[in-house]
């Protein structure tokens, strides 16, 4: 390629815009996440800085512990959800012939498209405590168990993280049904003629075959559930109490509630660093080669 | 040898599950659409279940004038527009540079612009309100239209940056030899060969903008420019009363990306594989 394409005006003016765009609005505000929390900080003076007291004073703090146990759990509950059920659907759907393969497909993956905000809208609805669905279900079948599912504070996180659950587990489904159908057949005619079932089958060639989409999608689902949002803030607002208070949620609060943005950078920092170790030891856990068919 | 003829097996619980499942993806949704519909009575007490008896449009006008979701879906639809539009060029542009011309810093540069991947975004949000706020930005447009562009720019390069290394190089060499520039080659037979990556990015992109909650719930409060994820939050701490017309509204907010998923909802498959596989 050495003809006049590679003039450096072309060169600039198909990548500066890119670049500015990504580094003011995305790279130098995290630089400044980790800068800032190291100060003493309430967004509007410049602050003083106080090195590394917010981690000092993070440490200590029991809602930083208690935000830290929820994203965890979320994450971990919100993965072992998704990825037996998606795999389960996907593997099943892969191997049956059945009618309308296409509308189940579709009708799993549309609560992935729906807002946020329209899913937790409608599950609060089903919630709650006097008119919802779930409970007029109980009432139905002649069940005097009734709950006030997002009030509860054992309750609440499991009814948010089903919810989250509900909505994101056809994106799971979705990536490992697509990664099944890719396999080409001939990888199993052996395993076939040797009289293998469908079992053996799965669990010995499919799903190494699948390693790398398996680990994305360990690292989408364990990256969301630490991150989640959205939902918190929507359905229970953290609370009751804090009993669904995630890590992004506290650093929230810090910084808007409380007008302590140092301190809510220095939270993001624990995030940052939290998602960085969820991936190096996903990595380290599913095989890295490349398996190009 | 019967065993291998039929590989496809047919276990009648696993098909059951399957179709379970189904009910339990979209009954939510049937839900929401028959309550829409419904008075409060009947939501409440007499058919909280069912197809509504007498179906209550009603619902849907008040929808519309009381709580705003026509002004709602403008601001979406604007707001999403410009963004998808600048999501696409510039990385679409990027993308190019990166794989099709030399230069130098080429490699970190792309290198720089993927990391944007494992960024939480939430953790930027910070910073990102005190800059924007500099900027006068808080409460404008700007401050949904820049951070959306900027934040989707690493994945849609990837999946851009992946597909032109699937197009053969002649095809542009061919052009140079016959004396064309690079913005007219561009242009004319890039653009083009690039429809199929193209789509992927607009759709997903798309998809995600019009659904983004977070930015919009951390630096919109002006009620004439709320987009529909944070215009529609009915139910906050308080008790709200109206349930048909909260579940029109939440319909009608639904119904653009249901329309876009079902009729591109093979692209978007195959943008799943096209995001695996450059992984």
């Amino acid at each position: 390629m050495k003809h006049g394409m590679a003039s450096r005006s072309a060169v600039l003016i198909f990548t500066l815009p890119a670049i500015l765009l990504f580094t003011v609005f995305v790279m130098y505000p995290l630089a400044q996440t980790f800068y800032r929390s190291f100060f003493d900080w309430d967004g509007l003076t410049p602050g003083t800085f106080i090195f590394l007291d917010n981690f000092k004073e993070i440490l200590h703090d029991p809602i930083f512990y208690t935000s830290l146990y929820n994203g965890l759990f979320f994450a971990v509950i919100l993965t072992i959800f998704q990825f037996v059920l998606g795999s389960f659907l996907a593997f099943a759907l892969y191997d049956h012939k059945i009618f309308g393969k296409k509308l189940l497909r579709i009708s799993y993956f549309i609560p992935v498209i729906l807002s946020v905000t329209v899913v937790c809208q409608l599950w609060m609805s089903i919630y709650s405590s006097q008119y919802g669905l779930l409970n007029k279900i109980f009432e139905s079948i002649g069940i005097s168990y009734r709950q006030d599912w997002l009030s509860d504070s054992h309750l609440a996180i499991f009814a948010v993280i089903s919810v989250a659950g509900w909505q994101s587990m056809g994106f799971m489904f979705a990536l490992i049904y697509t990664a099944i159908k890719s396999v080409p057949e001939h990888y199993f005619e052996a395993a076939k003629l040797e009289g293998a079932t469908k079992f053996q089958i799965h669990t010995k060639i499919t799903i190494p075959l699948l390693a790398e989409t398996y680990r994305m999608c360990l690292m989408f689902s364990v990256v969301g559930g630490l991150n989640a949002y959205g939902q918190v803030v929507l359905m229970t607002n953290g609370g009751p109490g804090t009993s669904t208070a995630t890590l992004t949620f506290a650093m929230f609060r810090s910084a808007y509630s409380l007008d302590r943005f140092g301190y809510g950078c220095a939270t993001a920092v624990m995030l940052v660093l939290e998602c960085l170790i969820c991936i190096l030891i996903i990595n380290k856990l599913v095989a890295r080669e490349r398996i190009t068919f | 040898m019967r065993k291998t003829r039929r590989f496809k097996v047919s276990n009648p619980i696993l098909k059951l599950f399957l179709w379970l499942y189904m009910c339990i993806s979209l009954y939510p949704l049937v839900y929401l659409i028959f309550y829409s519909l419904k008075t409060n009575d009947e939501i409440f007490n007499t058919n909280p279940f069912g197809i509504p008896t007498s179906f209550q449009w009603d619902n849907y006008v008040r929808a519309v004038h009381a709580f705003d979701v026509l002004l709602y879906m403008k601001n979406s639809a604007f707001v999403s527009v410009i963004s998808v539009a600048g999501i696409l060029l510039f990385s679409l542009t990027f993308a190019y540079a990166s794989a099709r011309m030399e230069w130098r810093l080429r490699k970190l540069a792309s290198t720089y612009m993927i990391v944007g991947l494992f960024v939480p975004g939430a953790t930027t949000l910070i910073p990102l309100a005190i800059l924007l706020k500099h900027l006068h930005l808080i409460n404008t447009f700007g401050a949904l239209i820049i951070p959306y562009i900027a934040g989707n720019l690493s994945f849609s390069i990837l999946i851009f940056y992946g597909f032109f290394r699937t197009i053969p190089k002649e095809m542009e060499e061919s052009a140079f030899i016959d004396g064309a520039g690079i913005y007219r080659t561009f242009a004319r037979i890039i653009l083009p060969l690039v429809i199929p990556a193209f789509t992927v990015v607009l759709i997903l992109s798309f998809i995600g903008v019009w659904n983004e909650f977070t930015i919009a719930n951390t630096f919109i409060s002006s009620q004439k420019l709320k987009t529909l994820p944070i215009g529609l939050i009915f139910f906050s701490g308080t008790h709200f009363t109206d349930w048909g017309a909260m579940g029109a509204s939440l319909v009608i907010a639904s119904i653009p990306v249901i329309v876009i998923y079902v009729l591109f909802s093979e692209q978007i498959e195959r943008a799943l594989t096209v995001g695996s596989a450059v992984k």
